[in-house]
């Protein structure tokens, strides 16, 4: 990676520490021990199933449905959830969860069979990889973490998954194994800072996704499905 | 116990049943009661106009009037949480920060004072009506007093209490806000007085006088059929 | 538009507000909802008090700090290959920003909520050298379309617009045939806007919280906007104020938390989203350029003084939403686009007195605004600082005013003054009162006798009937 341009930083970061009455702090600055974690009791001590019982009942606040099902029902459930949905076309990241989760062959057989349209997310495909999103009914991709508490499901960019598979299709489905349920933001945030703290380079976009879009600017009421996806369902695979 | 009472500007020249209501409570719970002569006003006027200078002038008087109590009780609310302020306004200062400090821990609003020092949660009164209480701001917020009056006023005789709609919200009179700022501290007040009236009330209860001199004062202009009564009055009625 | 959003004086904009009968139905609508929602979300939070102190000590530590973490900042940026430009000025942020526009040659721009971008008034720079901005967030974009018409909340910027009058806007500027219903206006927005992001040259966002360990953004929205804005062109530029920034991904995921659950009681907003320098290498969305405008206009003139802690806003719009003055004036009235307790204190401190000496004293000093403040600013007090700045240094309060207030100085701090001067007040008011009321008060009482009516001063001072009392004689 080409290192990007920084310019007028000494002046601007002189006044600060003028302002501040010291010299200029450039280095050897750390975090203090905070007095206070409150974060980190929430839902303490909850196992896998009390944590998708409350992401359960966060759903219902979110406009998200909340679909529950084992790995070897996942295909025909998530085939029932786009027709539910008005069908195809439909856009996927190229995931192999999608194979290990068993989903091949609606994925390659049974939608094209249909005439449903299935766009798997290709790099080098450039600009159409947007073109498909945009006329996607449907965008799929898994969940990396899951948030209970707020009803959160966190996707990391890769070349093989573009952003746009979260925004423009009409609908989204977020495949949830149960595995990746944790508290809340704090877990995600803990376990992305120590990958960084390691060295890890974080991807260009991590999206903290809750339900579908909305807005309340037209006084104060709730719009569900504003710029981004209209209606929005979780699929929770309880044996992954 | 002796008690030491800081009777506030406002009670003493206007409202001096509330002052007359205090003493008399106080005294009927075993407190003997003085009056330091030397008492002026706490500061808050000028404070909180931005005379910050002309205020602890006020405050350094209050230091002084007080300097012997054991315990100062204020039939007001907002003047106590001015006193809670000295010790921060006076940080640094050779001369008063001691004494701040002093006088802030030693100072109490009645209704704290009745409940929180001498334990007292019926005081045996008396009077028949339908009554909503107005929780004052700088009592709820910056003094933190906020459960004392209704504790108290639940166990008077005959009185019935309802809550008061949007009781969070101020009623308007801020100081001099009331008269600089008048026609928003008008539609402040009158949306007060509407709440009340949601709720049928005979008698508005407060434990501030300014701002039951701004509701007050409204309400009679408007011919309203509410009777304003300082909580020291409600307190020390009997049949 | 600019910090300033009108030229008027502050009386003409408050007595034309308050006649605003729809724009205050709305706000006291919008308060009352949000209050008992927020007290809702905190209570299943639990521990409020703890993370309020958290998130102030995360900010006070960050501004302590401040070139430390903008150094951080822009070292990651650079690192993954984005363009950090620090501007002084917003005449330096727009310069820069109108030269990357030219460079890209650039026809349209399309940008999330930004209220920075507005206090250094980017758009009509950027509309100068022929760019069409379009504001997607839809109370922006309800605003722009109807001449932009400026912001009335820092959240929920149209809030002061009712469904029928957007529909109008809608038919007039955009040929809009259908109803007032909210879903489909938001629909129509949405097809309007879909076009635009797909064919913008470059994305504009502004910044909820920069964090300096990776070099990354955060964008918080409901809408999904601000992702399709950065999504979609080729080119990305963030400004932010130069104060909107945390150390790592952990102090940042506790002030969303904070910011959602103040600004509008949810848990976390629908799209939270970490942006860390242009795409990565490979990718086929996402922009190819990435430019960070860290702006400080005037901000580092606050730090190191008594007002630094109001750097510590998240612009979560709390104190706003239970501000009693706010709910009757509306923000249009601070003549400012920062409005309610934030809007009184910030305005006067970015723009100076002269336009904003109104503000601090529109006021009751009820505290509400420090109560619901998540990061704990003590904005009542800052209120009444800028007063005793006002009084003091630049010698702008009332004359009347001021030789009250030295009366007020000698008479308290003088006993004997104070019993000879409350001594008088009865027979001093006596020819204004009646059945002990005063209607008609002179001098300052006349104020407030306009509409109220004022305690005539008891015959009998209460100290006169203690000592009567203590003597022995009858008390009255």
């Amino acid at each position: 990676m080409t290192r990007g341009t920084i310019q007028n930083r000494d002046a601007f970061l002189q006044t600060i520490a003028e302002r501040l009455g010291r010299s200029p702090r450039l280095s050897g600055v750390s975090r203090p021990q905070w007095d206070y974690a409150p974060q980190w009791t929430v839902f303490a001590g909850y196992s896998q199933d009390d944590l998708l019982a409350v992401l359960r009942e966060q759903c219902k606040l979110i406009h998200t449905d909340y679909i529950e099902t084992t790995n070897a029902g996942l295909a025909g459930v998530l085939k029932q959830q786009v027709t539910a949905y008005g069908g195809g076309p439909v856009i996927v990241p190229d995931d192999p969860r999608f194979a290990e989760y068993g989903l091949s062959a609606l994925l390659r057989d049974e939608w094209p069979a249909e005439q449903t349209t299935v766009h798997i997310w290709n790099p080098a495909l450039g600009r159409q990889n947007i073109d498909a999103a945009e006329q996607a009914n449907v965008g799929i991709a898994f969940s990396d973490i899951t948030l209970a508490e707020s009803g959160t499901v966190v996707l990391f960019s890769r070349n093989e998954q573009g952003r746009a598979i979260h925004f423009l299709p009409k609908t989204y489905i977020a495949i949830v194994p149960k595995s990746t349920v944790v508290p809340r933001m704090t877990q995600a945030a803990a376990i992305i800072h120590e990958q960084i703290e390691k060295g890890v380079l974080i991807p260009s976009c991590i999206n903290f996704i809750t339900g579908p879009s909305n807005s309340a600017d037209i006084e104060m009421n709730l719009v569900v499905g504003v710029h981004g996806p209209m209606k929005a369902a979780y699929i929770v695979v309880t044996d992954r | 116990m002796k008690v030491s009472l800081f009777v506030t500007c406002l009670i003493d020249l206007f409202y001096t049943n509330a002052g007359k209501a205090t003493v008399e409570l106080l005294e009927r719970l075993g407190c003997e009661v003085d009056f330091p002569e030397a008492q002026t006003c706490c500061g808050q006027p000028a404070y909180n106009s931005g005379y910050v200078k002309e205020a602890k002038e006020a405050m350094k008087q209050m230091m002084r009037a007080f300097a012997h109590a054991d315990y100062v009780v204020t039939p007001s609310g907002s003047c106590a949480a001015m006193v809670k302020e000295y010790p921060h306004l006076f940080h640094g200062d050779p001369e008063w920060e001691e004494e701040a400090k002093q006088l802030a821990a030693k100072t109490y609003e009645l209704t704290q004072f009745l409940v929180d020092v001498l334990k007292v949660e019926d005081v045996g009164a008396s009077l028949h009506g339908r009554a909503t209480y107005h929780t004052s701001c700088h009592m709820t917020r910056l003094l933190g007093v906020k459960e004392a009056p209704l504790c108290l006023l639940k166990n008077v005789k005959g009185l019935e209490l309802v809550p008061l709609p949007n009781a969070h919200q101020c009623c308007g009179f801020g100081g001099t806000f009331s008269v600089k700022m008048g026609p928003i501290s008008e539609q402040m007040v009158d949306e007060k007085i509407a709440h009340i009236e949601e709720v049928d009330a005979d008698y508005l209860i407060g434990a501030d006088c300014g701002c039951l001199m701004n509701i007050g004062g409204r309400i009679e202009r408007l011919g309203k059929p509410i009777r304003v009564m300082h909580i020291a009055e409600v307190l020390n009625q009997r049949k | 538009m600019p910090m300033k959003i009108e030229n008027g004086p502050f009386w003409k904009r408050v007595e034309e507000n308050l006649h605003n009968d729809f724009m205050r139905g709305a706000v006291a609508g919008m308060q009352d909802r949000g209050y008992v929602r927020r007290l809702g979300v905190i209570e299943e939070l639990g521990h409020w008090e703890e993370w309020r102190s958290l998130a102030e000590q995360i900010r006070k530590h960050t501004l302590e700090n401040l070139d430390f973490y903008l150094m951080q900042l822009s070292e990651n940026v650079a690192k993954r290959g984005g363009h950090v430009f620090f501007a002084q000025t917003a005449e330096e942020a727009n310069d820069y920003i109108r030269r990357v526009a030219l460079e890209k040659q650039a026809k349209k721009i399309v940008k999330s909520k930004s209220m920075v971008t507005e206090e250094i008034n980017l758009n009509p720079v950027l509309e100068a050298i022929g760019c069409q901005v379009v504001e997607t967030d839809l109370g922006e974009y309800i605003l722009q379309i109807d001449d932009h018409d400026p912001p009335s909340h820092i959240v929920g910027p149209a809030l002061h617009k009712n469904k029928e009058q957007i529909r109008d806007v809608f038919q007039r500027k955009l040929g809009y045939t259908k109803s007032s219903d909210p879903v489909e206006l938001a629909r129509h927005a949405r097809e309007m806007l879909r076009r635009d992001y797909l064919t913008a040259d470059i994305g504009i966002t502004g910044c909820n919280f920069a964090i300096a360990e990776s070099g990354s953004i955060t964008l918080v929205t409901n809408e999904g906007n601000a992702d399709l804005v950065t999504a979609l062109p080729k080119t990305q530029i963030t400004v932010m104020g130069m104060e909107r920034i945390v150390p790592t991904f952990e102090e940042m995921e506790v002030l969303v938390s904070m910011l959602t659950r103040s600004a509008v009681g949810q848990k976390l907003t629908s799209y939270i989203t970490v942006l860390t320098g242009p795409r990565d290498e490979g990718d086929a969305d996402g922009p190819e350029e990435f430019h960070l405008v860290i702006v400080d206009n005037g901000r580092s003139s606050i730090l190191g003084t008594e007002f630094q802690p109001v750097l510590q806003c998240i612009r979560c719009a709390a104190c706003v939403n239970v501000c009693p003055v706010y709910r009757h004036i509306g923000g249009h009235s601070y003549g400012s686009i920062y409005s309610g307790p934030i809007g009184a204190v910030l305005s006067p401190l970015l723009g100076g007195y002269d336009d904003y000496k109104e503000l601090p004293y529109a006021s009751s000093l009820c505290a509400a605004c420090t109560e619901a403040c998540p990061v704990k600013i003590p904005l009542h007090e800052l209120l009444i600082k800028h007063r005793q700045i006002i009084v003091e240094r630049e010698g702008k309060a009332p004359a009347a005013e001021k030789l009250a207030m030295k009366a007020f100085r000698l008479g308290t701090a003088s006993p004997s003054l104070y019993r000879f001067g409350t001594k008088l007040a009865p027979s001093a008011f006596a020819p204004f009162a009646e059945d002990g009321r005063i209607t008609k008060g002179p001098g300052p009482l006349k104020a407030w006798t306009e509409r109220r009516e004022f305690p005539a001063p008891s015959k009998e001072r209460f100290r006169d009937w203690f000592q009567t009392r203590q003597k022995g004689g009858n008390p009255s």
